[in-house]
């Protein structure tokens, strides 16, 4: 590690209402992989889009390269030398890769792209960083690690002196985030300094030199990643000790009949010939990588996506489910993994959001029976302790937990007793995602059938009574919870990938 | 690279159509093979068409122009009222109608890239507008321009040139395939086309990556406006007398015969020379279905699965894609 | 663009082709005569003073309508005064114009409503001021029971029938051989005055050539042929090609005027208003049949067409009055201040070629 080559020293910046950062001090050294940590909302990526100039902060200093700077935009950070490397992509699909890699910067041949240029440019970088991708490959047909690859790339092609990492492996295969370590671990060989943004625990242990981790838009402290534990990390960030051991044994009694059967479902490319039971309070886990085609075999069994084949059992009938109407009138409910797309109507009330999918049910005449609606909105709140003041209160001004509340609370309403949860705690902070843990353990135990589709390892070890993996499509192991490892469903996990 | 031998295709597939249509016209009615029938019909291609091109490039950012069509109308009433109320040279005329167009243009631009309307909004609004100010301008009065016998009628001759044996050549052609050209290799070869397609691919991205899409989105509504400008010359030049209150409805067979062509109608993809086949079609099927005997419902109907078709295929497109 | 706008563009591209169907059968106005010869020997009781009305002044149509009037408020001993918006299409401006004048109490109003339906609550009140009402250029339909007490417009189907006159005695020489095709193009088969301008040109030709002993079949829009009187179906001596383009603009009216010059056996065609007859001319610039080989007639007036019938292009076309029509809208707005009872007033369409465009009767009709 070299001497310091970014200080940003007591940073506040307030939105309406939100005091984001107050006086953040936050100190980055030339080759060194430095963790920034924090719940959602800790202000990590506020304090980033101050240093990149997205935002402009209200006091405070950045120093950087000895100098105090300022900077209005991306554009003007990007030229002094720091870049971000976006959790988003933030790729434009129907250019080359080349060209994303240089736009806003093409080489210019008089009045024309030297579109040559930019190709040979390209080739050169992904030499120097050892990637294998033709520069004149159009960005959407690339998988998403192959992307983040051009990102990086790209990055690193404005001479960067700090490149901030946000989020980088949330989309990535196992394969992919070692290839993105070899890449991390030469730049500091370089001596960049690189800040590293993520959640991933074990990650931070294998891939950063420190850790500074935030609370609440407030410093808590740096440490040295050797010389801590995870707990140490884990401890600063939520200021208490969470309960973070995996499951030991089903919950589920041997005799508990099988709510949901599905057989030889097919549809597409992304869920060829995948079976499997669902009991009765039993909580499901579906694992793999990211495009095992968990979340497509959730979308076929709900009727989202069309099938080319297979049967569905309910409780031993055999139904056919089209379309979600379908899957929602045999009682099976489905919570996406982006809430504010599929999920919720975040400008509506928690009231209107959470009777929607059973807004018949709430009816006198033509008009909605009002009462009725408050009575039972009020009753999950209760219930579900959502954190609210009331169930008029408009959706986007809850937290992530929150909304899943109001989410679930729109499928209990519906009495569905199947639901699938696709990453239910994407989005989360570390706190209320205990909550939601809580929530599933007792619907399961109250009876409801649960899928859960999760890509954090931890989770599914901890919520799971039996785990189905998926590879490619298709199913390639279950585990009961009592045999299941890390190393098991990895394995499986990578079963088909050659 | 599958994508890339799918888009050759598409725009072949569009020039097949378009040879298609002129081959099955021409078998049912021999007037439609007539030298004079293809003459009329370039004669009023050249609008249509110039007005295509230019609203190409809002349609690839995911935007629409719909002011193009009654602008056109409003820059060629104050041209022609310059000329016949304050004796304005023709080329002056020329010139400021053309202006005329680039304003509003980047008016257009302006409402959608800094105050942020949507552009189906923004350019309904400039719609409107150009339509009473075309009949404020002249009194909602019809203005003629000059015709070609007249002295300065002479950018008549930009269009179609007459040879000493009577013999017509439709000249406008040659511009248009020039025009189509140069726009193609803006589209395809400099920073302002590949930031069209960028923000219309992922506007966010483009943001991010330092580029001042501000600046290039409202350039994108000039060019619309640039070119419903020209258009305006090249629609005094054939029809001569321009009442006011027309021209809205001919931005939607501008707009048609793009997405014909394979602009994507959500943005990201189009090329200059699929637009200009694209609105050759949308000609073709004006003109042509006349000829075969078809009614005026018919027309519009066909023109409408047409253009179904056109989408559907774009969209078709955009799955298997992904 | 997302999905929305473009189902309302698709909406937009079949809704304008739904609307053509037909809406109003063609009926015949009552003769010109009768409606003037209600004013023979006429005075005023009283030097009034009538407010006028018009839908803007800025083209010379208007002026010509003004023309007419200042020549009746001198025969009659009248005065008036008129008012009118900046352009026709400032509806509101004119209805604030109509309401005080009305206000003024005078002993009449003549009104060429910009939209007819915005004027109705002014008419009321005109009712219920006492003030009478000569509707002129425009007819107003659904008008409160006493509130317009006369109409002077256009007698359209008068102006097609003149259009017919004039052509067939052009054309009637070579008609008899061979059998040959008469075009005429209307802009729509939906607005009551193309409908029977298109209608009063077909029945007039129909009816001419019948006089001779010849046979006419109509073909082409089936507006037109069914409501055509006295035609018959197969082989015949003229036939009568009736086109109507797909929207009412100039380059449509020309694709549609340009299928019947490219036929062999076309001898005339009639363009039946300003927006046809500019189509027809349109087509022509290429063909450069029309004056040679083609008889040509258009409608209305404006640049293109006037400078066509003076080189020999059209062999003359078809005007309205508005000089006839402000003519008699004092005239009527006199008697009835007398308190006369009256009886719409339709004028005449005036033909006009190279040889009376200049004289004083008409060149004041030719707008530009």
């Amino acid at each position: 590690m070299g001497e310091v080559i970014l200080q940003m020293k007591l940073i506040d910046k307030s939105f309406p209402g939100v005091h984001a950062l107050d006086h953040v001090d936050f100190s980055l050294k030339r080759g060194e992989v430095h963790a920034l940590m924090g719940e959602n909302g800790a202000g990590k990526s506020t304090l980033m889009k101050v240093l990149t100039g997205i935002y402009t902060k209200d006091s405070g200093s950045i120093i950087f390269e000895g100098k105090e700077v300022e900077f209005h935009n991306t554009h003007h950070a990007q030229e002094a030398g720091i870049v971000i490397v976006h959790q988003e992509l933030n790729m434009i699909g129907d250019l080359t890769v080349a060209q994303n890699i240089f736009i806003g910067r093409e080489f210019k041949k008089g009045f024309m792209i030297d579109d040559r240029k930019m190709i040979e440019e390209s080739k050169k970088l992904f030499n120097e960083l050892h990637i294998d991708i033709d520069p004149r490959a159009r960005m959407s047909d690339l998988t998403v690690g192959k992307q983040q690859m051009c990102e990086i790339a790209k990055a690193i092609s404005h001479k960067a002196k700090v490149i901030i990492f946000d989020e980088p492996s949330a989309a990535l295969t196992e394969k992919e985030i070692e290839d993105l370590f070899a890449i991390i671990r030469d730049l500091r060989k370089q001596n960049l300094g690189i800040i590293y943004i993520s959640h991933r625990m074990d990650e931070i242990k294998v891939i950063t030199d420190r850790v500074t981790v935030m609370r609440d838009g407030s410093y808590v402290g740096t440490l040295i990643t050797n010389d801590c534990t995870k707990e140490d990390i884990i401890n600063m960030m939520v200021g208490r000790v969470i309960y973070e051991e995996p499951k030991t044994h089903s919950m589920v009694p041997k005799d508990a009949p099988v709510v949901l059967k599905v057989e030889h479902l097919n549809a597409g490319k992304m869920v060829q010939d995948v079976s499997f039971e669902l009991r009765k309070g039993e909580i499901l886990g579906f694992s793999g990588l990211m495009g095992a085609g968990r979340t497509e075999t959730a979308r076929a069994l709900f009727g989202a996506d069309p099938k080319q084949g297979g049967s569905i059992y309910i409780n031993g009938e055999k139904v056919t489910i089209n379309s979600p109407e379908d899957a929602v009138r045999h009682g099976i409910g489905y919570l996406s993994e982006d809430r504010k797309r599929f999920g919720i109507v975040v400008q509506k009330t928690i009231t209107e959001n959470s009777t929607l999918a059973a807004l018949e049910n709430y009816m006198a005449g033509l008009f909605i029976n009002k009462s009725a609606e408050k009575d039972v909105t009020v009753r999950y709140i209760r219930e579900l302790d959502t954190k609210t003041p009331g169930p008029e209160q408009l959706v986007v001004n809850l937290s992530g937990g929150n909304q899943q509340k109001v989410v679930i609370a729109k499928w209990l309403v519906r009495n569905c007793d199947i639901l699938i949860f696709d990453e239910p705690t994407r989005g989360i902070d570390v706190g209320a995602k205990n909550e939601i843990y809580k929530l599933m353990n007792r619907l399961a135990s109250e009876g409801k059938s649960i899928i859960m589709i999760s890509s954090e390892m931890t989770e599914i070890l901890r919520m799971s009574d039996r785990i189905i993996v998926m590879c490619e499509g298709r199913k390639t192991g279950e585990i009961a919870i009592e045999e299941a490892t890390q190393e098991a469903i990895m394995d499986k996990a990578t079963r088909d990938i050659k | 690279m599958t994508k890339k031998k799918m888009v050759i295709s598409q725009e072949v597939i569009v020039a097949i159509v378009l040879v298609a249509l002129y081959l099955i016209f021409r078998l049912i009615s021999s007037d439609f093979g007539k030298y004079t029938t293809f003459l009329s019909m370039m004669d009023i291609s050249y609008y249509y068409v110039l007005m295509a091109i230019g609203v190409a490039f809002p349609l690839i950012t995911g935007g629409v122009d719909l002011s193009i069509g009654t602008g056109m109308i409003c820059y060629a009433l104050a041209g022609g009222y310059l000329i016949r109320a304050y004796h304005c040279p023709t080329g002056l005329a020329i010139l400021i109608s053309v202006l005329f167009g680039v304003l509003i243009g980047l008016a257009n631009g302006v409402l959608i890239s800094v105050m942020g309307l949507p552009p189906f909004l923004a350019t309904l609004c400039t719609c409107m507008i150009t339509r009473g100010l075309g009949s404020v301008v002249t009194g909602s009065f019809a203005v003629p321009w000059p015709t070609a016998k007249q002295e300065n009628g002479w950018f008549h001759s930009i269009f179609k040139i007459t040879l000493e044996n009577k013999t017509k050549l439709p000249l406008g052609l040659i511009w248009i395939i020039l025009l189509m050209l140069i726009m193609q290799f803006v589209l395809a070869h400099t920073r302002f086309g590949r930031y069209t397609i960028a923000i219309g691919s992922n506007k966010e991205a483009a943001i991010l990556s330092g580029i001042n899409v501000k600046l290039y989105h409202v350039l994108v509504y000039v060019v619309s406006g640039l070119f419903a400008g020209l258009a305006a010359i090249a629609y005094a030049a054939v029809i001569k007398t321009v009442q006011p209150g027309t021209g809205a409805g001919m931005e939607l067979d501008a707009i048609g015969g793009a997405i014909v062509g394979g602009v994507s109608a959500s943005g990201g993809y189009g090329t200059i020379y699929g637009t200009v086949i694209g609105a050759y079609v949308i000609i073709f099927l004006k003109q042509g279905l006349p000829y075969i005997g078809f009614n005026a419902n018919m027309q519009q109907i066909i023109t409408g699965f047409v253009l179904i078709g056109a989408v559907t295929i774009d969209i078709i497109k955009r799955k298997v894609i992904k | 663009m997302n999905k929305k706008v473009l189902a309302m563009m698709m909406g937009a591209v079949m809704a304008a082709g739904l609307v053509s169907a037909p809406a109003f059968a063609a009926e015949n106005l009552s003769d010109t005569t009768e409606g003037i010869a209600q004013f023979e020997g006429l005075t005023a009781d009283d030097a009034y003073d009538f407010q006028i009305v018009v839908k803007s002044f800025q083209s010379t149509y208007w002026q010509a309508a003004l023309q007419g009037m200042d020549q009746a408020a001198e025969e009659l001993g009248v005065t008036y005064s008129a008012q009118g918006p900046a352009s026709e299409s400032d509806i509101a401006d004119q209805v604030n114009m109509l309401n005080s004048a009305i206000n003024g109490k005078p002993a009449g109003v003549g009104l060429a409503a910009c939209d007819t339906s915005s004027v109705l609550e002014s008419l009321q009140t005109a009712v219920d001021a006492g003030v009478p009402i000569v509707a002129f250029d425009t007819g107003i339909e659904g008008a409160p029971e006493g509130s317009v007490v006369c109409t002077v417009v256009t007698d359209n189907t008068a102006a097609g029938q003149v259009a017919a006159e004039n052509l067939y005695e052009a054309v009637k020489d070579q008609i008899g051989d061979e059998p040959v095709r008469i075009g005429e193009i209307n802009q729509d088969n939906y607005a009551l005055n193309i409908q029977q301008r298109g209608l009063g040109f077909i029945n007039k030709l129909i009816e001419l050539a019948a006089e001779d002993g010849y046979t006419v079949s109509v073909e082409g829009n089936e507006f037109y042929v069914d409501a055509a009187e006295g035609a018959v179906e197969g082989d015949a001596d003229i036939i009568l090609e009736v086109r109507v383009p797909a929207q009412t603009t100039v380059d449509l009216c020309s694709t549609e005027a340009g299928t019947i010059l490219d036929k062999e056996d076309t001898i005339a065609v009639f363009g039946s208003n300003q927006t046809a007859a500019e189509g027809l001319l349109v087509a022509n610039d290429n063909r450069e049949v029309l004056g040679d080989t083609v008889v040509g007639v258009g409608f209305d007036a404006g640049t293109s067409i006037k400078a066509a019938v003076e080189d020999g292009t059209f062999l003359g076309a078809v005007t309205q009055s508005p000089l006839m029509m402000g003519y008699y809208c004092i005239y009527a707005l006199t008697a009835a201040a007398n308190g006369q009872e009256l009886i719409d007033v339709p004028t005449d369409g005036y033909w006009y070629n190279a040889e009376n465009m200049d004289d004083e009767s008409i060149a004041p009709n030719l707008y530009d």
